[in-house]
């Protein structure tokens, strides 16, 4: 038998009030409680209706719980204990328990039918590691990295950005991602733009024109 | 033989780790919770000589010392749970030389056979097949054929199956809801997402595990392969804010990143979750900073975090805290940093 409020079920006492089942927990949040430790109490209490919540405060073991008895013939366990623990005890439990084990099967996969391989049979899978993008920063480096032979004279630093990103004349992808932009002049921000607007950089493309823009309209774009 | 987590693992600035554990029942024993000591030490006995002694060591943990459990935690072989050496007469693990390879008896179900990988590599699912498949044609499995593959936890009744990635997502923590539209985004692949952190721990970091969660109704096949749909997901949604962060803040992130550094080279004593803390933040901004000044590679940060996660140590309990802990936690995080320079 279940609270009818909380849906637990049961362990020791139930309260019937109203025509309502409730465990004892949901019986004092519903103001009941000083009516749980002694019902005369409650016997005593003139707006009660007396008979009713007499005779509800019964012992559990007086009470029919059905299913819940249900023990494995080879292991012991009782239906309750699975469903406290989630686990059973033994392969027969699969036969007795067979309903709820569905039940709760379905409950938290929404499936209860097998699908996998058979014992000692391989999986048919040809699943492999997927290759993952990099970030453009990092498949950037990884180009320069290979370039370095090519260009082992040049400093380190001069090749962090591939010579295709870089304007003509003009500064490198990096340089004007580090750039502050208040420094740089109309032409180079004019630049810029296409260098960024090449790479794919939209994000740096519309803060290069948003920093033009406002020099144009005469605005100090603080 | 250098141990599993050492190498250089694919995605390995996103995942630590890739796990598959495959998990069977023999016929003709309880399952653990209803299994005597008798009969456990009966399972263990017949399960003691199906594993190929030439490739696996270990045996009963009643027999393991303390160096063994501290080195098997450390390889996450064992949890870090207290209770996960309660009664270790009744628990068995083998491993093979670098530990990627486990076999643990009587840790929840009679058999669990485990691959880990370091970085992204679904690979891990075939090498715990091929053992679990070995031990299939030596034992009587328990199987059904409505419900597959029978064990205790109704809930891996089926394949038996789970995919386990362990990742670093610095970036989506710090982004406001972003960890909540992951967890929704993950829900859709039908997989889960929780922090790390074991029973009656605080989560501390930004490491989280993603873990498949169906074994019926689908194949073998359909889990690996959604897995890895999803996991590419994460890592491109976890690169494209740490891209995001690391320009729109640059400043900011630079000098957080070389702060957490610092603490890590230069601090006496360090909390775990400062250190956590410190590690996210370097694997954050470490693909952008173009100063060159720290010599830190993903492998490293790697290492340090896992070191740290499994520290056997829970960190709810006083000991991690202790002073003595804090300052042992530095001088190992010292000691590794100095050998990246």
């Amino acid at each position: 038998m279940r609270c009818e409020r909380c849906g637990k079920e049961l362990t020791n006492r139930i309260i019937k009030i109203n025509g309502v089942t409730y465990c004892e927990n949901c019986a004092r949040l519903m103001g009941y409680d000083r009516f749980l430790n002694d019902p005369a109490d409650f016997l005593g209490n003139p707006f009660s209706q007396l008979d009713e919540i007499a005779s509800s405060l019964m012992q559990m073991n007086e009470l029919d719980f059905g299913n819940s008895t249900l023990t494995c013939p080879k292991c012991g366990m009782t239906l309750r204990e699975f469903e406290t623990e989630g686990r059973v005890g033994c392969i027969e439990c699969y036969n007795t328990f067979n309903n709820n084990i569905v039940r709760e099967m379905f409950k938290q996969q929404g499936n209860s039918e097998y699908a996998g391989r058979l014992p000692a049979q391989s999986a048919d899978t040809d699943a492999e590691t997927s290759d993952v993008p990099q970030t453009k920063k990092a498949a950037a480096s990884k180009t320069i990295e290979m370039e370095i032979p090519e260009k082992a004279e040049e400093p380190v630093k001069e090749t962090k950005a591939p010579a295709a990103k870089s304007g003509k004349g003009g500064l490198t992808l990096d340089q004007l991602m580090k750039a502050d932009l208040g420094m740089l002049s109309d032409e180079d921000l004019e630049k810029g733009i296409k260098v960024a607007a090449e790479a794919e950089e939209y994000k740096l493309a519309s803060r290069l024109r948003d920093e033009l823009k406002g020099r144009k309209e005469g605005g100090d774009n603080v | 033989m250098s141990e599993w987590y050492m190498n250089e693992g694919k995605d390995n600035d996103v995942v630590l780790s890739t796990k598959a554990c495959i998990v069977r029942n023999i016929k003709g024993y309880n399952f653990m919770p209803r299994l005597d000591d008798k009969e456990c030490k009966s399972l263990l006995e017949t399960i003691d000589k199906a594993i190929d002694k030439n490739k696996y060591t270990g045996g009963c943990a009643a027999d393991f010392d303390k160096q063994t459990i501290l080195r098997l935690t450390r390889l996450q072989i064992l949890g870090r749970e207290s209770n996960q050496m309660a009664t270790p007469e009744r628990k068995a693990f083998y491993y093979n030389d670098d530990v990627s390879l486990s076999i643990a008896v009587g840790s929840g179900e009679h058999l669990t056979v485990k691959a880990m990988a370091a970085g992204h590599d679904i690979s891990v699912y075939k090498q715990a097949e091929k053992e679990a498949l070995d031990l299939e044609s030596k034992l009587d499995i328990a199987f059904s054929e409505n419900y597959g593959f029978l064990t205790s936890h109704v809930r891996l009744a089926g394949t038996g199956l789970k995919i386990l990635y362990t990742v670093s997502l610095p970036a989506i923590s710090k982004t406001e809801g972003g960890i909540a539209a992951l967890t929704q985004r993950v829900s859709q692949y039908e997989w889960a997402i929780y922090p790390f952190a074991e029973r009656g721990e605080i989560a501390d970091s930004d490491v989280y595990i993603i873990s498949s969660v169906n074994t019926l109704g689908v194949t073998e096949d359909e889990v690996l392969k959604k897995g890895e749909m999803l996991i590419a997901d994460v890592i491109k949604a976890e690169r494209a804010l740490r891209e995001e962060i690391a320009t729109s803040k640059k400043d900011q992130s630079e000098d957080i990143y070389g702060r957490s550094y610092g603490t890590l080279k230069y601090a006496g004593m360090i909390s775990r979750s400062e250190a956590l803390q410190a590690l996210g933040w370097l694997r954050l901004y470490h693909e952008y900073d173009d100063s060159g000044d720290i010599k830190v590679s993903c492998n490293t940060i790697n290492k340090l975090t896992m070191d740290i996660l499994w520290e056997p140590d829970a960190p709810s309990k006083k000991s991690s805290q202790s002073a003595a802990s804090q300052k042992y936690r530095a001088q190992g995080i010292k000691k590794i940093l100095k050998g990246d320079d």
